[in-house]
């Protein structure tokens, strides 16, 4: 459903197993019908849903006319430039929603990023109770995705959540602050995606850690470096190649997550946090534009090729299989 | 007396202690806050102080009866269960393939796992729903909103990490033992099951558990893919919380009450498998 990290390298296949006996129907012969389930459903669940999503973004297709779609009137390319410039009744435009997605995604990578960090620097020697922290550190992330939408929509109920009252109490912001709607909205969603999400890069960057060798580190106290010296110079130079792909992953999670400003925010959302994906879904499942909804997603999509393009060649797959 | 000083210690631990204790704070406030709104009595939510003048532990108690929330539970056990089992039983056969023969469309297929992984899920949900919905129509046969249709799409989805992760593990069992076994005149799936699933039972197990999270965390293609009798848990929470608008007194105490019954199987399912399921997440993301 969402992004996840998966494995860089690809094991090559590990010294092939022929048929030891000329026999074509041998015991021990391929049974490449393994993978016929899998490929079935990836292209009937998942290929074919997505060649129906460009050809429907092509048509005018709403409530009235979806139950014959196929002989839905083709429209051309005048949902995307509605898309683009209009948008839905009620909602932001295409373009607003790509910019406040785009800001969502990259600003709750930027902020995560040291926050994982120093995270994981706390718990990379061991020490009494360690363990404890570990798993502590991961209970946002674990919480599924929609309770950590509730809850912080009850942090930041206006008037009575624990923020405006805290806020309040040391004289910073008025106790009706408002985080649900208008402008707050975007920090609100931003605060919450950045609580819940950090533990992503603390679990990429500690692993990271592991694969740096003890004798650096004994080499640089050796020089008399300092903490932030064996920062900047050993730990962050090594993690570069981690930190990338995390920052990778995590933006395109980010950039998809419909869950938490959907549950956060309810439809319609307030413009400053009508994401690319909820913006889709309110076009297409509440005002029944299905075209619209169609053009929105096809647009996501060719942004999406981007950085998946990018991660598919970090995993380098053809220098393993070359092998 | 001083301790000998781990060289790999980056942070000086004065800097150590102060950051825990930082993030620890801002890890439990808003459990903290959610564990106290679910015994606050809902009229003393928001008045007076934090802490209420009596505990209100009947939210607990009630919240079953205000949503149906066994039988959403019920469903996304169902639902996530079977999805989650069978994927990573398609996993095992795929990634067996892909890690022990080579074949024309071996490299395609591992690609196509990636980049299916990045198609936007809002952009099937509407597809998905009218291939469905023709379906229906032309085997007379009700789908949208039972069971299998909202199984079949969670299992789908968990495929490609399933298969990834599990390629990344059975790669790493060497084919020795297998050749024992196939020259001792053992068919490919007896190797399958007997040799391979046992050895990479961690694999699996971390397969199973992302799986079931797919289908356990999803709103989106639940709200649409289901019908009031198959609803999961996630969909009933998210309905009830913006039901609470408006009303002349929201439920907010049972609302969260039924947050921390949801969320609460899924954290223990992580404590319970952490040491797995942390390196399954780097399984690749770091060399090995």
């Amino acid at each position: 459903m969402s992004i996840q990290p998966i494995p860089e390298t690809v094991p090559a296949p590990t010294a092939v197993l022929r048929p030891k006996r000329g026999r074509s129907r041998a015991p021990s012969g391929r049974p490449m019908w393994l993978m016929w389930p899998s490929i079935l459903l990836l292209v009937v669940i998942i290929g074919i849903p997505l060649l129906i999503a460009v050809y429907i973004s092509f048509l005018h297709l709403d409530q009235y006319t979806l139950r014959s779609w196929l002989q839905a009137p083709w429209v051309g390319l005048s949902n995307y430039v509605t898309a683009l410039t209009a948008g839905n009744v009620i909602g932001a435009s295409a373009l607003v929603s790509l910019g406040v997605s785009l800001g969502f995604s990259l600003l709750t990578t930027l902020l995560i990023t040291p926050i994982g960090t120093l995270a994981a620097l706390t718990v990379n020697t061991p020490y009494r109770g360690r363990t404890f922290v570990r798993v502590l550190y991961l209970v946002p992330y674990v919480i599924p995705t929609f309770v950590t939408a509730l809850i912080w929509r009850m942090m930041f109920l206006n008037g009575t959540g624990l923020v405006d009252r805290s806020l309040a109490a040391i004289h910073v912001a008025n106790i009706n602050t408002y985080w649900l709607l208008g402008p707050n909205s975007f920090w609100a969603m931003v605060i919450a995606d950045t609580w819940a999400s950090w533990a992503f890069i603390y679990i990429m960057v500690l692993a990271g850690l592991q694969s740096i060798s003890s004798d650096q580190y004994e080499a640089a106290n050796m020089d008399g470096a300092n903490s932030w010296q064996k920062l900047t110079r050993i730990v962050l130079p090594q993690l570069r190649h981690v930190l990338g792909l995390a920052l990778l992953l995590s933006t395109l999670y980010h950039f998809n997550n419909f869950t938490l400003p959907f549950v956060m925010f309810g439809t319609p959302p307030p413009l400053q946090a009508d994401v690319l994906p909820l913006n889709i879904y309110v076009s297409s499942f509440q005002l029944f534009n299905f075209g619209l909804g169609g053009a929105m997603s096809v647009i996501t999509l060719i942004l999406m090729l981007v950085p998946g393009f990018l991660y598919i060649r970090t995993l380098r797959l053809g220098e393993v299989t070359a092998s | 007396m001083r301790r000998h000083r781990d060289a790999q210690e980056i942070l000086p631990p004065p800097v150590r202690i102060v950051a825990t204790a930082v993030l620890a704070v801002l890890v439990l406030i808003p459990i903290a806050y959610t564990l106290l709104l679910s015994v606050t009595p809902d009229t003393q939510i928001g008045t007076g102080g934090l802490i209420p003048s009596q505990w209100a532990f009947g939210n607990y108690l009630s919240m079953w009866s205000t949503v149906n929330l066994a039988q959403g539970l019920g469903n996304s056990l169902i639902i996530a269960g079977f999805a989650s089992v069978i994927a990573v039983i398609l996993a095992v056969g795929a990634a067996y393939i892909i890690t022990r023969f080579k074949f024309r469309g071996r490299l395609p297929y591992l690609y196509s796992l990636i980049g299916l992984q990045t198609v936007p899920s809002v952009m099937l949900l509407l597809p998905l729903f009218v291939l469905f919905a023709s379906a229906q129509a032309a085997i007379h046969l009700r789908i949208v909103g039972t069971y299998p249709a909202v199984t079949i799409t969670y299992l789908t989805f968990a495929l490609p990490f399933a298969t990834w992760l599990l390629v990344s593990y059975l790669g790493s069992i060497p084919v020795d033992l297998e050749e024992a076994a196939l020259t001792d005149g053992a068919t490919r799936l007896q190797t399958l099951w007997l040799i391979i699933v046992p050895l990479a039972l961690p694999g699996l197990v971390v397969a199973l558990v992302f799986a079931f999270l797919t289908g356990w965390n999803d709103v989106l293609f639940a709200s649409v893919l289901t019908s009031p009798e198959t609803r999961t848990v996630a969909v009933q929470l998210q309905a009830f919380s913006s039901s609470q608008e408006g009303g002349a007194l929201p439920l907010y105490g049972q609302l969260m009450g039924a947050s921390v019954v949801t969320a609460l199987p899924v954290v223990i399912l992580y404590m319970v498998f952490q040491r797995y399921l942390v390196g399954g997440l780097t399984a690749g993301g770091v060399k090995g």
